[in-house]
């Protein structure tokens, strides 16, 4: 018999805090349809009780303004049906904030449930000369009231064995409001003649614009609309008028209870926080520790993720190689090595830049500095109608949209943080840069080109995403999801020292999560390509490729050393120079055999069907198609180009890395050379080589090429839509952008 | 006299009298602790401002500073 606990409390009252210390390791994320807010669950075994915990979403009142808060007020009545009603609600509260967290306690105790008080960071109040008297405390609330320290594990056990005494027994009662109103809602109740529990009925009366009344709205139509504005007139006209008369009667009763059981000193001391703030939200010292914040967190992604990244990569093709040399060549090989080994690398690689991102937000937050950073930014992000929370997300996307998207979480405005996810892969992530160093390297840096113009186009391509995202952020804010502005009230928490269980905590279930639900939907889009880029694999004649391309590459190795001999010798003779050329050919041929493979594979057919397309973009239908073999991943396309240029595979990370080895430095060469002779032969790229160059890298620039940011979406907001929004909105803007910018490009050039 | 909050200079105390605007708004900031008689303290002004309201901190924008009528109460502490 295991007893259901739910912990209720403000943001910031130390609540999953208490939950972690109390559940340890027995914990699950709970996932609700239609919500994107995410509940935890734990166990834990106190008394010889087993104890099932729900963490709700911290709120500062039951008055729900949105689904998403809807879903606790919704499970602490016991109406969602895969939770039962909880047998008790534990009422977490700042014991040095009594004032405040008791309003969101005296709803609590309206809900037919019994309630115990965890007055928690009891050592804090202490230290600021707050004396709490519990017993006196318990007595004004009609609950027991537990004194607790939740980050040092004081008062647990009690807590516990007060949770487990109250389950069962007869629920408390709350405040009184003014008799007037309680006749008005009785009234109100009986006219509607609806199965609702009274409390939702008394939330419909008092939440103007409120959750409640919407959905009540919605289900008996104008027939409630007019029973709701006669219940408000009659309450306004007996000098109670909604919302006032809640926070009136609420508070009061807090001020009572508080004044009985709290004793503080005279003057309110000046706290560690108050000196550190007076720097940390300075205009012009605030400004720059964050600033010197967010360039240690940047640095420290670049850095530390790269050798893990490529240890990642590394381990990914010697398990290919592995595959490669355990298995005969056919499709199922192909499947293991470059389908599924690639599948898993491609999930794995991202890791990790969420865990070290997810580190530092972890800190950020626990520290409390997060809301600070926000109020700092909250200027310049309120111009593209977000807040301030939205800047850290919109920052880390500059590195990966991945992290980015699940770093929204920290928003609580729905709107918000919708459209902060919906903007962030517009920022110029990390994986953009091979494209653009490879196109740059190619036609804009070439010889007689001004040294600044690579820089100047580089930086451009940055530009677009950080111009576009807030523009398009603010599109968003004004049409699909206009509403009321949101309200911007954000409390700054007091400075708490981050704890490293909790910040571990958060990067494992950051990335455990990833991996888990982004993980296979990544996984099989990568899967798909490969199978589009794979079929048909025989040529005309009904031989494989494959089969083909290892004979070519078998004969290749065996000959490579006459090869080197004959390209050595200073003076060949006439049979030598033409043994050089048939040998030079066969060397090729493995690299042609699999760009005429990929061009008559499914893929390469669709791309050659949709070159009318392409056209206006100044592309060809080979572009058309890296273009889309790199809808999964956009730094395939640095691949998928030497494939169809009959330059190999071309590794994305050689490109621009002058750590790279010599072999793959002379391939990227090779390719870039190999790309300038075709487009040379063209007549269209020939003349406008630069404006196609740039059309495709806006096209790239705005382009939401890359399945695991739309799985990420899908999983962030739980729907499907918001991602469908997503690529749908970006690929229109990447074609109008690339059209726009290659047919500018043919009028300046031509 | 009453003034708009966000006509208040940093260090100053003040006495909520009135807030108006939109009912979620009105009721989010109440509970908050901004609501009638309650005593704020401007830490610093502008766009977003911090407040400190029964010993809480709390930001708020400007816009949204200038719907709460206060009276200022010199010299006071909380």
């Amino acid at each position: 018999m295991t007893t259901s606990v739910a912990l209720v409390g403000n943001p910031n009252a130390g609540k999953s805090t208490l939950f972690n210390a109390l559940s340890g390791l027995r914990q699950r994320v709970g996932n609700y349809p239609g919500v994107t807010v995410e509940l935890k669950k734990g166990r834990c075994t106190a008394h010889g009780t087993e104890f099932e915990l729900i963490d709700l979403p911290g709120t500062y009142s039951l008055a729900a303004r949105s689904p998403d808060e809807m879903v606790a007020v919704d499970l602490l009545l016991g109406r969602r049906p895969e939770e039962p009603k909880p047998a008790v609600i534990v009422s977490v509260v700042d014991a040095t904030n009594l004032d405040r967290h008791l309003y969101l306690t005296s709803q609590l105790l309206e809900l037919g449930v019994p309630v115990v008080v965890a007055v928690n960071m009891i050592d804090a109040a202490t230290a600021q000369g707050l004396n709490v008297d519990a017993a006196k405390l318990s007595q004004q609330l009609g609950a027991p009231v537990v004194p607790i320290q939740a980050n040092a594990g004081v008062g647990l056990e009690t807590l516990m064995s007060a949770v487990r005494a109250a389950a069962g027994t007869a629920p408390p009662t709350g405040p009184a409001f003014p008799e007037a109103f309680d006749a008005v809602a009785a009234q109100f109740q009986k006219e509607l003649s609806d199965e609702l529990p009274p409390v939702l009925a008394r939330r419909a009366l008092i939440d103007v614009g409120g959750y409640v009344e919407a959905w009540l709205v919605e289900r008996h139509g104008n027939r409630f609309k007019a029973l709701l504005a006669g219940a408000r007139d009659r309450l306004a006209a007996a000098g109670h008028a909604v919302p006032g008369v809640e926070a009136r009667a609420r508070f009061a009763w807090v001020k009572a209870a508080v004044s009985a059981a709290v004793t503080r000193p005279a003057e309110r001391p000046v706290t560690r926080t108050d000196r550190t703030d007076a720097v940390l939200t300075h205009k012009v010292w605030g400004t720059l520790v964050f600033l010197a914040v967010m360039f240690l967190m940047f640095q420290s992604i670049f850095l530390w993720a790269k050798p893990l990244m490529d240890l990642i990569g590394g381990a990914q093709d010697a398990l290919a190689g592995a595959v490669e040399g355990a298995l005969a060549n056919g499709p199922l090989r192909a499947l293991l090595a470059d389908g599924v080994i690639k599948g898993v690398g491609g999930v794995l690689v991202f890791l990790p830049q969420i865990l070290i991102l997810f580190a530092f937000i972890a800190v950020l937050e626990d520290c409390g500095y997060m809301a600070r950073a926000a109020f700092l930014m909250d200027r310049v992000m309120s111009k593209c109608g977000l807040s301030g929370k939205s800047f850290i997300p919109l920052l880390s996307s500059v590195a990966c949209a991945i992290p980015g998207i699940m770093a929204a979480r920290v928003i609580e405005n729905r709107r918000d943080r919708l459209a902060t996810i919906l903007v962030a892969p517009l920022m110029s992530c990390s994986a953009r840069l091979p494209v653009y160093v490879l196109l740059i390297g190619a036609f804009v840096a070439r010889p007689g080109a001004p040294a600044w113009l690579p820089g100047v186009v580089l930086f451009g391509m940055y530009m677009i995403g950080f111009v576009v995202a807030p523009l398009v952020a603010l599109v968003l804010k004004r049409t699909l999801l206009r509403g009321e502005p949101p309200v911007f009230v954000m409390e700054l928490p007091a400075y708490r020292r981050p704890k490293l269980g909790a910040v571990l905590r958060r990067m494992f279930d950051a990335g455990w999560a990833f991996v888990l639900r982004a993980g296979t939907i990544i996984f099989a889009a990568m899967v798909l390509v490969w199978a589009l880029l794979y079929f048909p694999y025989t040529d005309a004649a009904g031989e494989s490729y494959p089969v083909r391309i290892e004979a070519a590459e078998d004969a290749a190795k065996e000959q490579a050393p006459r090869l080197k001999e004959l390209k050595a010798k200073e003076q060949p003779t006439d049979a030598e120079k033409t043994e050089l050329e048939a040998l030079e050919a066969a060397a090729a041929l493995p690299d042609k055999l699999n760009g005429e493979w990929k061009r008559q594979s499914a893929l390469g057919r669709a791309g050659l069907w949709m070159e009318p397309a392409f056209n206006p973009l100044g592309w060809d239908w080979k572009i058309g198609v890296a273009a889309l073999a790199s809808f999964p991943a956009r730094e395939v396309i640095v691949g998928t180009f030497g494939l169809l240029y009959d330059s190999g595979d071309v590794d994305p990370k050689s490109i621009g890395d002058d750590t790279a080895d010599e072999d793959a430095k002379e391939k990227a060469a090779g390719f870039v050379a190999a790309l300038r002779d075709d487009w040379a032969k063209d007549p269209v790229r020939s003349k406008y080589g630069v404006p196609v160059a740039l059309s495709i890298m806006v096209f790239f620039a705005l382009c939401c090429q890359c399945a695991s940011t739309l799985a990420v979406i899908r999983r962030e907001t739980n729907s499907w839509r918001w991602p469908l929004f997503t690529f749908v909105y970006m690929t229109a803007l990447a074609y109008l952008g690339a059209f726009a910018t290659f047919q500018i490009g043919a009028l300046i050039v031509g | 006299m009453l003034m708009p909050l966000d006509m208040l200079r940093a260090g100053e105390w003040a006495e909520v009298e009135e807030v108006t605007g939109q009912p979620a708004w009105v009721g989010r900031l109440a509970e908050l602790g901004i609501r009638n008689g309650a005593r704020v303290q401007v830490v610093q002004p502008g766009s977003p401002c911090l407040l400190s309201v029964a010993g809480c901190k709390l930001c708020l924008r400007g816009g949204e500073c200038a719907q709460i009528l206060v009276r200022p109460v010199p010299g006071a502490s909380a």
